[in-house]
Formats: structure tokens, sequence, C-alpha cells
């Protein structure tokens, strides 16, 4: 018996490919494809650059042994830089839209922010309160993406121009070798970007640990990937590399420089 | 035995003229194996008469008695006393239309997303009401009467920030529902269908990921998994019609 269509107009509305319906669909999809695979890119790339730049807690010689090899043996630092650069904004462009900026979005909250306020807040939680209304581990994890993004995408942007700066110049010393050695890399860190670097580690682990958790949970949540190991994976990853960051920092400040070495 | 438990219910009557938001505060006395529905009957019976609030099948069967305990979405009838402190506090549901205290109205939306999902078996088979059933592997079987299992208490929508933005969005029942549908080989839908419906902001992308409905919801639905799925295949399609 075919449907009575009469009752649910939409029900025999089944359009070409080339419908509205069709396209607003695809480019759905595309947009979802296009800020995930940047952002797994970008972590694996987080993930191998950061084990790498540890190289100086064995010392400036097998720093500068690696950071030769990649720039001037095999020469892959140097097209490398403008691809992440690249990815790097496209993720940008395409991960925020998930952030509720736009009008639409916007009115919407100030709408629910008015209803508020015009309740004259009298039925608001007692403020001596011990519980915790609207506490939920993961809903934070999104608001904390959403704020290490902005600092990476702040702190991230310089760090790039500044590494270009150096993978295709001496920095203006003269007979020093160009590009990134291991005089300039502990040398900026030294006088004073540890700040801006310590900022930039934290925040970018942060951001990718998170980003793997969720994009664990969005396509693998049905195979044997459950939400439980990718928590325990978002608690690895953002702990070794923390820990691995923050001694690659201080490694290239000073203090540790070739502490295992 | 014997806490004295101390009950902040968020009170208002819509319909009632002048009637302003507020918290009032009960107490009763814990007894044995006492849930929070059934500790809001002894207010109604004895404190506070006119306390609205849903109920119909005391099991956590119906979805009725959903509300905010303490900050999380969940069954009234399936919540102990003993697992809270000595204070609850008990809002209605956010996102639905409130109806008075602790009741809200969570039909209209169910029946609207029942609509837009077209929650129904699309077939051009004609009925033979002599033939035998037709015959469903088991595993099918099993994962359609998963999904099958939401009992539409709407907590999983209360628990998500996602929808309060973007009212339109489906929320994990509505995903779950199409879920439901997409692995019913009686379902005639086409890939594209499927596609159109659930591969937009409102349906499958519009979810940030954050996890809340799986953690809320009191049927334990494998909804993550559900979304995982629908997000694969409707990937699948994609990458097929480019060919």
């Amino acid at each position: 018996m075919p449907l009575n269509t009469e009752l649910y107009p939409e029900a025999e509305s089944r359009h070409g490919r080339s419908s509205e319906a069709y396209r607003k669909a695809k480019k759905a999809i595309r947009n979802e494809w296009i800020s995930g695979l940047t952002g797994a890119f970008l972590a694996l790339f987080i993930c191998g650059h950061l084990v790498i730049e540890s190289s100086i807690l064995f010392g400036k010689d097998v720093y500068q042994t690696i950071a030769h090899f990649m720039e001037h043996t095999v020469p892959m630092a140097q097209p490398l830089i403008f691809i992440i650069t690249f990815v790097f904004f496209v993720h940008f462009v395409w991960a925020s839209r998930k952030i509720p900026g736009k009008l639409h979005e916007r009115k919407r909250m100030m709408e629910l922010g008015l209803k508020l306020k015009k309740s004259k807040k009298q039925w608001n939680q007692d403020p001596k309160s011990d519980i915790k209304l609207r506490n939920h581990f993961e809903t934070s994890l999104w608001i904390w993406q959403v704020r290490t993004g902005m600092i990476v995408l702040a702190t991230g942007a310089f760090h790039l121009f500044l590494v270009m700066w150096n993978i295709f110049t001496d920095m203006g010393v003269k007979g020093q070798e160009i590009g990134l050695t291991a005089e300039v890399a502990t040398n900026r860190v030294e006088s004073g970007l540890w700040i801006l670097y310590a900022i930039l580690m934290l925040a970018v682990v942060a951001h990718m640990a998170i980003g793997v958790y969720r994009l664990i949970v969005k396509w693998l949540a049905d195979t044997w990937f459950v939400r439980n190991y990718a928590k325990a994976f978002f608690y690895l990853l953002f702990w070794f590399y923390v820990i691995l960051g923050a001694a690659a920092v201080i490694g290239l400040a000073g203090p540790w420089e070739g502490a295992l070495s | 035995m014997g806490r004295t438990l101390t009950f902040k219910i968020f009170r208002y009557n819509p319909t009632k003229e002048n009637d302003q938001p507020r918290i009032d505060t009960y107490e009763i006395e814990e007894t044995k194996r006492l849930n929070v529905f059934t500790a809001l009957n002894i207010l109604r019976e004895t404190q506070a008469p006119d306390l609205m609030f849903d109920f119909v099948c005391r099991a956590g069967i119906c979805g009725s008695c959903s509300m905010m305990i303490n900050g999380r979405p969940t069954l009234a009838c399936r919540t102990l006393t003993s697992d809270l402190p000595d204070t609850i506090e008990l809002y209605p549901l956010p996102f639905f239309k409130l109806l008075g205290d602790l009741s809200v109205d969570t039909g209209v939306w169910f029946h609207e997303m029942a609509e837009k999902v077209e929650s129904w078996i699309h077939t051009q088979k004609e009925f033979d009401p002599t033939a035998e059933e037709e015959r469903m592997d088991n595993a099918t079987a099993n994962k359609i009467y998963e999904a099958e299992r939401c009992i539409e208490c709407g907590c999983c929508l209360a628990g998500c920030a996602t929808i309060q933005i973007y009212p339109d969005f489906l929320g994990a029942t509505g995903l779950n529902r199409i879920g439901r549908f997409l692995i019913d080989p009686r379902d005639e839908r086409g890939d594209q269908e499927w596609f159109e419906l659930v591969s937009t902001d409102e349906g499958v992308f519009g979810c940030i990921g954050m996890m809340a409905c799986d953690d809320v919801c009191p049927k334990d639905l494998p909804l993550l998994e559900v979304f995982s799925f629908i997000r694969r295949k409707l990937s699948g399609i994609a990458l097929a019609k480019d060919k």
C-alpha cells in the first residue's frame, strides 16, 4: 500500500542530486570531514613534533643532528612548515564553525540570557549550596577546547611565523648555518620566549588530547575503541605530552638541557 | 536510617496569575529504599498539595518523571535518595515547555521529531495478514531492540548543550530513532533519502560530541555507538556518490 502522503507532505519530497537538500547535506558532511581530518593531521604532527623537540634533553648535539638532517640532508622542514601553516588555518576556519558565534546563535543565547534576567533570579540556586549544577566533564572539555583553540591560534600563528623565519635565514648571525639550529632554538627560548612556549605547549597538548578523544568517540564508538578506552587514551595523551613538553621547554630554556645524555 | 532530607524544589505555575518562580524548601525523614519519586508523593500528601510533577509507571518505563536532580537530568523513580546528599535540589527539565513546578511537556517535541524523521517503516509492500512474518537475522533484531528501548524521557536533550542553542537539532533521541530505521531491513528508504535527512547540521553533524546524552541516559542506550554508525554510514554514502 503506498504511503498516504497527504498527511505527511514531506514524505514524498524525494529530491534529485542537484537539489538544495542534497547540496546542503553534502556540504555538512564535507565540513565535518575537513575539520576532523585537518585536526587528526595536526594532532599526528604535534605528537611527532614534541617527541623530536625533546631531543634537546639529550643535549644540543643530538638536537642539532636531527635538525640538520631534517633541513639539509632530507629537506623536509621547508615544505612542511608551509603545509602545516596552511592546514593550521584551514582547521581554524572549519573547526570554529562549531563555536556558536553566528548571529542567530548569539541571538538565541541573548534570548536565553534575557529570560534568566527577566525571572529576577528569584529561583536561582542558593549561592551557598554545595551542589554543583551543570557539572559535566566532557561539556567542560569542549569549552576548554574552544579556549585552548583560541590560545593556539594566537601563539601558534606567531610560532609558525618565527619558525618560517628561522628555517630560511641565518638570523643575521654571520657564519651561522641557515636554519633552525640548536643554537637558535635554545637562544630564542632562553631570551624570554619560554613564557610563550610554555603557554603554547600546554594549550596545544590540551587541545590535541581533547580533540583526539572527541574524534574517536564521534567516529569509532561502535568499534572496539569504545568511549572508556578513548577517555583513557585522552588522559594518556594529555599527561604524556604535558610532561614531555614541559621537559622540552625547560630543556630549551637551559636548566634541563642534555639532562638525559 | 533517620536522615532528614531537605528538598529544595523549583515552584512556578505559569497558569496561575501573579505566580513567581521560587525555590521552596521541604524536609522529610528518609526511609529505607526511598526514591525521589516516592519522596515527592509523600511531600504532596503531607506538605505541598499543589506540587506538580509527572508520573505514570513508577518503574522507569514511561519516561514521565524525568527532572533535574541535583543538576543531573534523570528519572525520579529510579533515583534512590540514599545515593544523594542530605540536600536534594529539584528543577524541571530545561528545553521543554514548563507546565508547572517539575512538570514539562515532552510530548509535543517528541511528536514533531517523529514527524521530522518520519518515524515509521516506509514500504511499498502490500500487507498480507495471513502470510508468515518476514525473517530478520538475530543481530539486526537485537540492534533494533536496543534502539527501541528509548522511553522518550527527554533527559538526553536536557543534558545537551547543543540543542539549547540550536532548537532544530534532532538531539540524541532523534538520531537514535533514525539509527533504528536505518538498520531496519524492512524500511525501503534509500541511501539518498537518509543522506538528506541526517547529514545536516540539524542531524548528526550538528552534534559537537559533548557526550552528556550518553552520560545521563537512564536506559543506558548505546547512543554514541549509534551516532558513530550513522556518521560512517553517511560517509560511505557520500563517497559512493562521488564516483
